[in-house]
């Protein structure tokens, strides 16, 4: 139905068929916005900011970075920007809101730094001088500081891991053999040289110090094991500030939080929830495809079945929740109470399996996810033919025969996107793991070289649980932020590429059957 | 030529049936109905099958042919939908007797569909399904087993060179053929064909045919076929089915050129009243 | 060929029958004894619930128990500290003469009212998003279209939830008027882009086809989010003396919450967007071609078409896809959690928060004594949870299962 130019009426089908679009733009819109703002704010997270030295109207002077900007409330074109200050512990609060009117100069000097710590956050300033046993250089010296800074916090982190292996190498072990009433002879001597060698490189990361100054004029000598990292973001290059920015976002990947969650890395979450997914897929597997063969090829096709069928299928929309209560009743309560009565009672009343833990969020889980895969199994045999069946059992072969060696493997392809479905599922879902187990900060995660290797007991931290928690419980959520849209980015990215994955699956299996070569 | 019909008697039928000598009957059928829930498919069917002669069945779509093919092999067991009343005898034995067992019926009664069905595997796996069921033959014998299977079904010459590439990149016609050698590799005494054809080229069609004539000589077939040509090139009995009854019965030579009754002829030579 | 030589016949496994039928005993076994753990879900929620009402309730050390029964459930109750009969929940006592106040009106009235708002906001968009892909978009797009919804159907709550929560509601509070004017700009922009697109020249407007709207809208409306957000500040000056939640206070006598039935509407919309979307466009497309070709061959135009043939068959599916949706709306927890104040409120302001059974669940019942009175009535709101969406998911599958039947036959019909 082409029409001419001049011809066509206004709104040619009609103003309803412009606002369906809309629905359309709107909602692609919405998940645009919503990805790119993720992927903004969770990945420039790691960018080394420049860092500013403003001088206010009244002569006074800060440094700190920029966070963002806002209109004034109530005003039309009055404006303030906050800034990322640091030094909580000579100021009193790391954030400072500035009106930008009272803003006179602002200058990215070179020789700003920004230091994390290890108590404190981070702190802005100056270094004045590095401090070492015989020598002391100063801001004159130019390079030669900042190599040597470099060389001694390189120093400090060697001893740190020189001294942790020695604590769990060797003192720990060794200590509880002596609890455990094991004695040899100079056991206690070797002890003894442990704890001392221990001091020793404790003294030794001390020996260095470092003389930072703020812009505000306050001093601060701190030893060197007290920091983490000093960079000079204003200085950088710009292949330099990438090669940080990747740095940072591999010290995210691999190291555990620290200042109550809001700063560190997700290593001990990432983990968790790997653990728990791996664990539910174990579980979720083999009683969902027995589920789906039995419904599919075993039941007769009765009205029974049928029914069974559709409860299962809206076993799927009944709220996750729901499941965790379901799980802490009866996995939690019930059957971890019972374990601990009968195989745990000397450590009761603490309870071992009678509180959430990685197992029971596993099996919760699990259970969740369990119309996922029998869906989808169900599915991918029903789209199997029933020549395929027929064509084995003319060929002699059992009931059971034809299902092992001819459908089952053609609904590979089909359990495999159940099972990643029910991944993504169970990667995402929060609300029942805080009934069964997961926690906001977990001392000890559920795999180490202690008989029986994985505790299934413990709890276990969570990448969604940690989204929640550091953005609404901590105490101080604008230093949580960037964390957690950090890892809300890297939630969302593990289930779009797990999801994609299955979708891909799915294309395929529609197109081509599997080909099994001899 | 319109012939006054007169409805065939039992008489009629069993003077049909007493042209098989007992010694050379592979299946004895005897009045065998079956129905899918309350729709009868068969009523009251009786019909003998000589052993190592190509029997056809033909009759009009929805006539029951293939539901008493199945009925030859069980495969109605998988339906619980369907029951079954009378007698089907194999070799002299009651083929749903408790002490038989299912699955070796199955592999002695050997079944070709309409649309060939390939498992999705290499070509020597498809042909190898039926052997690896069985006791495990040596590697060796099984490569000859297979390599007969293939030969037997005209199909080694097109295939020795890629016996392991997927069997679903043969055409139909050798996929057909495919799944001939496959049913023959687990030696088969009868071998039932469900309009083997209809889904096949002229070319492969002659091929089939071909094939069926050859077999003849070691097996029992039965053929259910839409093309009146065809039943009269390969079969040597031809029985005419129509709703569910057994019309007519015979040798195949009787029945195209001289039938007993106008229903038959008006089916044959493709007339309507 | 056949006579080269026939092989021997093969040799018969031993066992197999046997294998066979262990086999399916096992498999049979397992598949019941799944299911049944599945949908013992159920039958557990209710056998803890039953002892509430039971004369006898269970006493628990650690809480004062209280009497439970339907009126008190859901009817108001005289608390000590008010003068007329209320709706109260406040489970955690403070001191030892305090009495927990068990009432699940105003749990039940969040939940329903934060599903209600989210059904306000993802049914139009979910509709209109179905109906523009089923009726006016190209197969191809079609195709393309429906993986990014399936993905952000797949985005996890709590993500969802925290922006919601911690980015939008500050940044709506800051720009209320600007979000609010939205609900106008937005539509009136659509109708534009529909009139500037009939002043086109041909080649650019078929270049910028309706087939393809969903995608070239896109920058226009984003353009639009932006302007309106910008005026923002000057519109709040102008109509509302620079304070608008002032100005609510004042004429209204509204209260403004951070995290609000409004924030909760559009956070769980989206999240509920993808389900109606994928239900409803089946349901559309799903409609038989002849049905359609018969009344555009009639004369009637796109929508013509659409609006008195192609809805009115899918209308059951439609329904369905919106019960589903709702379905999954009143048992949302993180999201519902995160982007309200969870305070108990009774009020239909859109403006105020709210707290629902399932966030409700979440925050309390690990705190819980296991077997008290508490406990049991969180386990009541469980329970009616998973009766409620058990009972819409069911009736949704009945209806859309008609649906297809109607189907099968009007296609046959043709
Ligand atoms: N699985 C089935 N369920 C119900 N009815 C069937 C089934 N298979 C066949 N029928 C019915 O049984 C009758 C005979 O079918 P069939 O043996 O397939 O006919 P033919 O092969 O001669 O065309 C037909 O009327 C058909 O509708
Ligand atoms: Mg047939």
């Amino acid at each position: 139905m082409r029409r001419s130019t001049s011809r066509r009426p206004w709104l040619a089908e009609g103003p309803w068929a412009w606002l369906a679009a809309g629905g359309v733009a709107l909602s692609l819109l919405m998940v645009i916005a919503l990805l790119v703002l993720l992927a903004g704010r969770g990945l420039a997270h790691f960018w080394p900011q420049d860092i500013e030295a403003v001088t206010l109207e009244d002569g006074a002077q800060f440094a700190g970075q920029v966070v963002r900007e806002q209109g004034l409330p109530g005003e039309v074109d009055g404006r303030e920007r906050l800034y990322r200050t640091g030094n909580r512990d000579l100021q009193g609060a790391q954030w400072r809101w500035v009106d930008v009117a009272d803003i006179d100069t602002r200058a990215t000097p070179e020789d700003l730094v920004i230091v994390e710590r290890r108590r404190w956050g981070p702190f802005i300033g100056r270094v004045v001088a590095l401090e070492g046993p015989e020598t002391r250089w100063t801001v004159e010296d130019g390079d030669t500081l900042w190599q040597q800074l470099d060389e001694r916090l390189n120093r400090v982190s060697q001893l740190r891991s020189e001294r942790d292996v020695v604590r769990t190498q060797y003192l720990e072990p060794l200590a509880e053999r002596l609890a455990n009433g094991e004695k040899v002879a100079d056991d206690e001597d070797e002890l003894q040289a442990l704890k001392a060698r221990i001091v020793n490189l404790q003294e030794a990361m001390q020996r260095d110090r470092v003389v930072l100054e703020s812009l505000e004029g306050q001093q601060l000598t701190l030893t060197l094991d007290a920091l983490i990292d000093v960079t000079r973001p204003n200085a950088m290059s710009l292949p330099a500030k990438l090669s940080s920015w990747g740095h940072n976002v591999w010290r995210f990947l691999s190291e555990g939080p620290r200042d109550a969650n809001t700063a560190g890395g997700i290593w001990p979450a990432i983990f968790g929830t790997i653990m728990m997914v791996l664990l539910m897929s174990v579980l979720v597997m083999p009683f969902g495809v027995l589920a789906a063969i039995y419904l599919n090829e075993i039941a007769p096709q009765g009205r029974l079945t049928r029914l069974v069928r559709i409860g299962v299928r809206n076993l799927a929309g009944v709220p996750s929740i729901v499941y965790g209560v379901f799980g802490l009743g009866v996995f939690v309560y019930g059957i971890g109470g019972t374990l601990d009565s009968l195989f745990f009672a000397d450590e009761l009343p603490s309870p071992t399996f009678g509180t959430g833990g990685l197992l029971w969020a596993s099996l919760t889980l699990a259970l969740l996810t369990l119309p996922v895969v029998i869906v989808a199994t169900e599915e991918g045999l029903a789209r199997i033919p029933d020549a395929q069946r027929e064509g084995a059992l003319a060929l002699g072969a059992t009931r059971s025969e034809a299902l092992r060696r001819v459908v089952l493997p053609m609904a590979v392809p089909a359990m495999l996107t159940g099972l990643i479905l029910a991944v993504a599922r169970a990667a995402g879902e929060v609300a029942p793991l805080m009934l069964v187990g997961v926690t906001k900060l977990a001392s000890q995660v559920p795999v180490d070289g202690t008989f029986p290797f994985i505790h299934l007991e413990r709890k276990f931290m969570h990448l969604g649980y940690h989204i929640f928690d550091a953005g609404f419980h901590g105490g101080d959520v604008e230093s949580a932020m960037p964390l957690v849209y950090a890892t809300a980015l890297l939630l969302v990215l593990v289930i779009l590429v797990l999801n994609l994955t299955a979708i891909f699956l799915r294309h395929t299996i529609r197109t081509r059957h599997r080909v099994r070569t001899h | 030529m319109l012939m006054a019909d007169a409805s065939p008697t039992p008489a009629t039928l069993h003077e049909i049936v007493r042209d098989i000598p007992s010694t050379d009957r592979c299946f004895e059928i005897e009045d065998l109905t079956i129905a899918y829930g309350d729709k009868t498919a068969l009523s009251g069917l009786s019909l003998h099958v000589p052993r190592h002669r190509v029997t056809a069945f033909i009759g009009p779509s929805g006539c029951g042919k293939s539901t008493l093919l199945r009925a030859f092999n069980r495969l109605h067991d998988l339906n619980e939908d369907v029951a079954r009343q009378g007698r089907i005898v194999l070799e002299g034995q009651e083929i749903h007797a408790p002490e038989v067992d299912v699955a070796d019926l199955r592999r002695r009664v050997g079944m070709v569909f309409q649309t060939p069905n390939p498992f999705p595997m290499s070509i020597y796996e498809n042909v190898a399904f039926g052997l690896r069921l069985q006791a495990a033959l040596p590697k060796r014998r099984r490569d000859e087993v297979i390599e007969w299977a293939l030969e037997s079904a005209a199909l080694w010459d097109e295939v020795k060179h890629r016996l392991h590439e997927s069997a679903l990149l043969l055409s139909g016609g050798q996929q057909q053929r495919l799944v001939i050698a496959r049913t023959l590799a687990v030696q088969p005494e009868v071998v039932l064909l469900d309009e083997p054809a209809s889904a096949l080229d002229p070319i492969s069609t002659l091929k089939i045919e071909e094939l069926i004539r050859n077999l003849k000589s070691h097996l029992t077939l039965v053929l259910v076929t839409h093309n009146m040509q065809q039943a009269a090139r390969v079969s040597d009995y031809t029985a005419f089915l129509e709703e569910g009854e057994l019309i007519e019965y015979g040798a195949t030579d009787t029945v195209f050129t001289n039938p007993r009754l106008a229903r038959t002829e008006n089916y044959i030579t493709g007339r309507t009243d | 060929m056949i006579d080269r030589y026939p092989p021997p016949a093969p040799v018969r496994r031993r066992f197999r029958d046997l294998r066979d039928r262990l086999f399916t005993l096992l498999v049979g076994a397992c598949g019941i004894g799944v299911i049944l753990a599945v949908l013992a879900i159920g039958v557990f929620l209710f056998v803890e619930v039953v002892p509430l009402f039971g004369g006898d309730t269970p006493a628990s050390e650690t809480q004062a128990t209280t009497e439970i029964d339907f009126e008190s459930l859901w009817l108001p109750q005289q608390y000590p500290d008010y003068e007329t009969p209320r709706y109260r929940w406040q489970a955690n006592v403070l001191s030892e003469d305090d009495t927990p106040m068990f009432s699940l009106t105003p749990l039940a009235w969040g939940t329903l009212k934060a599903a209600a708002y989210a059904l306000l906001f993802a049914i139009p968009l979910a509709l209109g998003a179905a109906i523009h892909s089923a009726c006016f978009m190209s197969r191809r797009l079609r195709h393309r279209l429906k993986p990014a919804l399936e993905l952000m159907e797949a985005l996890p709550g709590v993500v969802i939830g925290f922006v919601a929560g911690l980015v939008l509601a500050p940044y709506v509070e800051r720009h209320l008027v600007g979000a609010l004017a939205l609900v106008l700009i937005l539509p009136l922009g659509l109708l534009v882009a529909g009139v500037v697109h009939s002043c086109l020249p041909a080649t650019l407007a078929r270049a910028l086809s309706l087939s393809r709207a969903g995608l070239w809208l896109i920058p226009w409306l984003a353009l639009l989010v932006a302007l309106a957000m910008v005026m923002s500040p000057y519109l709040e000056v102008v109509w509302f003396g620079g304070d608008m939640r002032a100005w609510l206070e004042q004429q209204l006598g509204l209260d403004y919450a951070m995290r609000n039935a409004m924030i909760v509407g559009l956070a769980m919309g989206f999240a509920i967007i993808p389900t109606i979307y994928a239900l409803a466009e089946e349901a559309l497309s799903g409609v038989p071609d002849s049905l359609s070709e018969g009344a555009q061959a009639l004369g009637a135009s796109r929508w013509q078409t659409l609006w008195n043939v192609i809805l009115p068959a899918a209308s059951p599916g439609i329904f369905s896809a919106v019960m589903i949706g709702a379905g999954r709306a009143v048992g949302e927890t993180m999201i519902v959690l995160m982007a309200t104040g969870n305070t108990a409120l009774m009020t239909l302001s859109p403006l105020d928060g709210m707290r629902s059974m399932a966030a409700n669940i979440a925050i309390e019942l690990p705190e819980a004594a296991a077997g008290g009175t508490h406990y049991r009535v969180l386990l009541l709101c469980a329970f009616l949870l998973f009766v409620f969406t058990f009972c819409v998911n069911t009736l949704a599958e009945i209806v859309r299962g008609r649906l297809s039947h109607r189907y099968r036959r009007l296609g046959g019909l043709a």
